[in-house]
């Protein structure tokens, strides 16, 4: 059964990734995987990397790297805001794995409990999740 | 004794090619520049959004902003790093040098206050001319002043805050180019850390606030995912983030528009020089008949 379509809107420093009606939007917020349908409650989230799909359709699913940011859903509108939002196909594998090897190297030399060791866990995150998205 | 024919005539040959790379190099300068000014428009409706979501943020947590260590101003304010965002290249007029002077005065008036300073520079001929002067930069992030991407503006931001969490800074100040029109920059120094609050909680950009009054007639019960002090303690430093991601297009495109102008100007000098040259030239060629008639008379009178 098809779903009641919403709009949603994908907006990165960049520009904008993704403007269209979709049936269902899936992410990861800190607090779990959620999946948004239309009329959703009013919401305030923050997004973690993974993999985001919103779907036109059943079958016919936009994929991108999504980074960390925020989702906002409200008046039936979804407005999710990113710092990333790359095509799959276009996510650099050999420099993520270089990313991720120069994160986990810089999180032993950070001293515990400071702002390094956190951004240095965050990128380490990011790197791990977008290379666990399949091409 | 003026230039013989040919002396000129190679002169023009040499302004004029330099002359076409000037015309090519300021053609160029002007299509980046409009790449650059659509990135900026392209970048805006994030940044408000990002506004946005902080004011809703904090008025959801209704805990005060002190508890946010990136608001929180430093006294005694002791160290205080400056972060000069320049070019790659140069052949920009005084796009370069105006941050560079700018900077060193910053520099000065903080040490005359008795503060220690250091720099971050991005751009190859900020880290090179602060190298030169022998204050190697803290941070020096170069190769992308053409086109600056995000990631390299939340690098340079990341370096700044951890400096300023970690307490090797007590105070971030900026120094750019803000881009005004292709003809005027303005060289901007403005202060990145701490952030004001003022800034991040009341700052309303034009015509959003009536949306939201229309929205907000009656307050939606509002879900948050998780607390949104949490939400609220993330969109600081992404605030922070947006912020030098804005300075760095600012720059480039100041520094797309000073090219331009800089190599408008020396197309428009090497034509005036390239007139003068002419000039010269067909004097000289003057010069040249004017005697061989007057030797062919004096021949034939001697006859």
């Amino acid at each position: 059964m098809a779903h009641a379509r919403f709009p949603v809107e994908v907006v990165t420093p960049e520009g904008e990734a993704f403007a269209e009606e979709v049936e269902m939007v899936s992410t990861r917020t800190a607090v779990g995987t959620i999946g948004i349908l239309a009329r959703h409650e009013p919401l305030l989230g923050l997004l973690e990397p993974t993999e985001l799909r919103l779907y036109r359709s059943e079958e016919e699913i936009v994929r991108f790297a999504q980074a960390e940011g925020y989702i906002q859903f409200q008046d039936n509108r979804a407005l999710l805001l990113v710092e990333e939002a790359i095509a799959p196909e276009a996510l650099d594998r050999d420099e993520l794995q270089s990313r991720l090897t120069e994160a986990r190297s810089a999180l032993e030399r950070a001293p515990e409990g400071s702002e390094q060791q956190a951004r240095a866990r965050r990128e380490i995150r990011r790197c791990e999740a977008f290379l666990a998205i399949e091409p | 004794m003026p230039q013989s024919q040919r002396d000129v005539r190679n002169r023009i040959a040499s302004v004029r090619n330099i002359q076409k790379i000037t015309r090519a190099m300021e053609m160029v300068a002007a299509a980046r520049l409009r790449r650059a000014e659509q990135r900026i428009t392209a970048l805006r409706p994030y940044a408000n959004a990002i506004a946005r979501m902080t004011r809703k943020a904090a008025q959801a947590s209704g805990a005060g902003t002190a508890t946010l260590p990136l608001l929180a101003e430093r006294d005694p304010c002791e160290r205080v790093a400056v972060l000069l965002v320049t070019g790659d290249r140069g052949l920009a007029g005084a796009f370069n040098s105006q941050v560079l002077r700018a900077g060193l005065r910053t520099a000065e008036e903080h040490r005359s206050l008795g503060r220690s300073v250091s720099f971050y520079a991005s751009g190859r001929r900020g880290v090179s001319s602060l190298a030169f002067r022998g204050t190697e930069p803290e941070g020096a992030y170069v190769g992308f002043s053409d086109r600056p991407s995000f990631s390299d503006a939340r690098r340079i931001a990341q370096d700044l805050i951890v400096a300023y969490s970690d307490r090797a800074v007590d105070l971030v100040e900026i120094v750019y180019n803000r881009y005004v029109s292709p003809l005027v920059q303005e060289v901007r120094r403005e202060v990145l850390l701490p952030v004001a609050a003022a800034a991040v909680l009341d700052q309303a950009p034009g015509g959003l606030r009536e949306e939201e009054h229309q929205q907000d007639g009656r307050p939606t019960p509002v879900d948050y995912e998780p607390d949104p002090a949490v939400i609220l303690a993330r969109l600081v430093p992404d605030y922070v983030e947006v912020s030098v991601f804005r300075s760095l297009l600012e720059s480039t495109a100041s520094e797309h528009g000073a090219r331009m102008t800089a190599m408008r100007n020396a197309s428009e000098n090497a034509g005036e020089l390239i007139g003068d040259l002419t000039l010269q030239m067909n004097r000289a060629r003057q010069a040249e008949i004017t005697q061989e008639i007057l030797e062919v008379v004096a021949g034939a009178e001697g006859l």
